[in-house]
């Protein structure tokens, strides 16, 4: 079971995070805040007896669920469906991520810029592209890379099998390597 | 050779997909660090309720073991049993409780009613009743049954 403790250190690791990936899901921030408020409260309501190690996971499912009701209460499943048609015709080019990817070689960075305002200016373009992705292009990506899941536990926190989180994965890279090079970040 | 090649290419631009991928997430790292105190507050807040809800959870399930294992000392059942009986009993209480009353009601009701009747009959019949012409039709008129 979860000490007090360790389910503290671990709502104060994920929050962040959690809050940003609701945003870019719904992009509103109050809305997003009400997500993570409730994720976290249902995780320590139904899960507080489970040993810590299982609550990554399960945190994941939680938002990703809650994330899904919110867009229910609002009646949008149209635009949900929208998203997912446009995943279905995404990432069909025959752009070479190679060339781009070899070029960018170490961190991200702009052309010209070492200076703190364009590296602001680098993260909002990096956000805005990430919260332009395909939902499930999106959640694929931030949790193998961003949340650090594995592949199998990505698979269970979507609900889809491990090839698809595969795919998705490989053309949210694609997508945003694309989109960030005709922003001019490479190196 | 074609074969290993392939394969030498797939897991190259598998592993420079994840350079990529990690790039971009170390700047959506940095980036989440950037949030607004108001954000933060709020999402401490949260997480307070968070950490109130798990201890009021765990409270009843602490509560709710104590409540079983009493029941299985007093070797009346499984907890399950136990429960679903301790929640019944208000209920057989309460109608009980509404049949005894109603039937004591209903025993005081014949009680004075018995009462009455006996002091009726037990009486003299007043002088004035034999010249009531309505009493002297009832005298003449067959019973009833």
């Amino acid at each position: 079971m979860a000490t007090d403790k360790e389910l503290s250190d671990f709502l104060k690791s994920v929050e962040k995070r959690a809050w940003k990936r609701a945003v870019y899901a719904v992009r509103d921030d109050d809305a997003a805040l009400d997500i993570v408020q409730d994720t976290m409260i249902r995780l320590s309501e139904k899960y507080a007896d489970r040993p810590a190690a299982e609550l990554p996971l399960l945190f994941q499912r939680i938002l990703s669920n809650a994330t899904m009701d919110w867009f229910r209460r609002q009646k949008v499943k149209n635009q949900v469906v929208r998203n997912f048609s446009e995943y279905e015709t995404a990432g069909e080019d025959d752009f070479d991520i190679l060339e781009t990817l070899e070029a960018l070689g170490g961190p991200l960075q702009s052309e010209s810029a070492a200076d703190s305002v364009s590296r602001a200016q680098i993260l909002q373009t990096i956000e805005a592209e990430v919260a332009l992705l395909p939902a499930r292009q999106r959640e694929a990506f931030l949790l193998r890379y961003w949340e650090e899941l594995d592949v199998a536990e990505t698979a269970a926190s979507m609900g889809c099998s491990e090839g698809s989180v595969k795919t998705h994965c490989s053309r949210a890279v694609h997508a945003l390597a694309k989109a960030l090079k005709a922003k001019g970040i490479t190196t | 050779m074609n074969h290993d090649d392939r394969s030498y290419r797939a897991a190259a631009r598998e592993a420079m997909e994840a350079r990529f991928a990690r790039s971009v997430a170390a700047c959506l790292t940095a980036s989440a660090e950037q949030m607004s105190p108001d954000v933060a507050e709020r999402l401490r807040f949260g997480r307070e309720k968070a950490l109130a809800a798990a201890r009021r959870s765990r409270g009843e399930v602490r509560g709710v073991a104590v409540t079983s294992s009493g029941a299985a000392i007093a070797g009346v059942g499984g907890p399950s049993w136990w429960v679903r009986f301790a929640s019944v009993m208000p209920l057989l209480a309460l109608v009980a409780g509404l049949v005894l009353i109603q039937n004591w009601q209903s025993r005081t009701q014949i009680s004075v009613a018995a009462e009455i009747d006996e002091a009726l009959l037990g009486d003299d019949l007043p002088i004035s009743a034999y010249r009531d012409p309505g009493f002297s039709e009832f005298l003449k008129a067959p019973p009833s049954e």
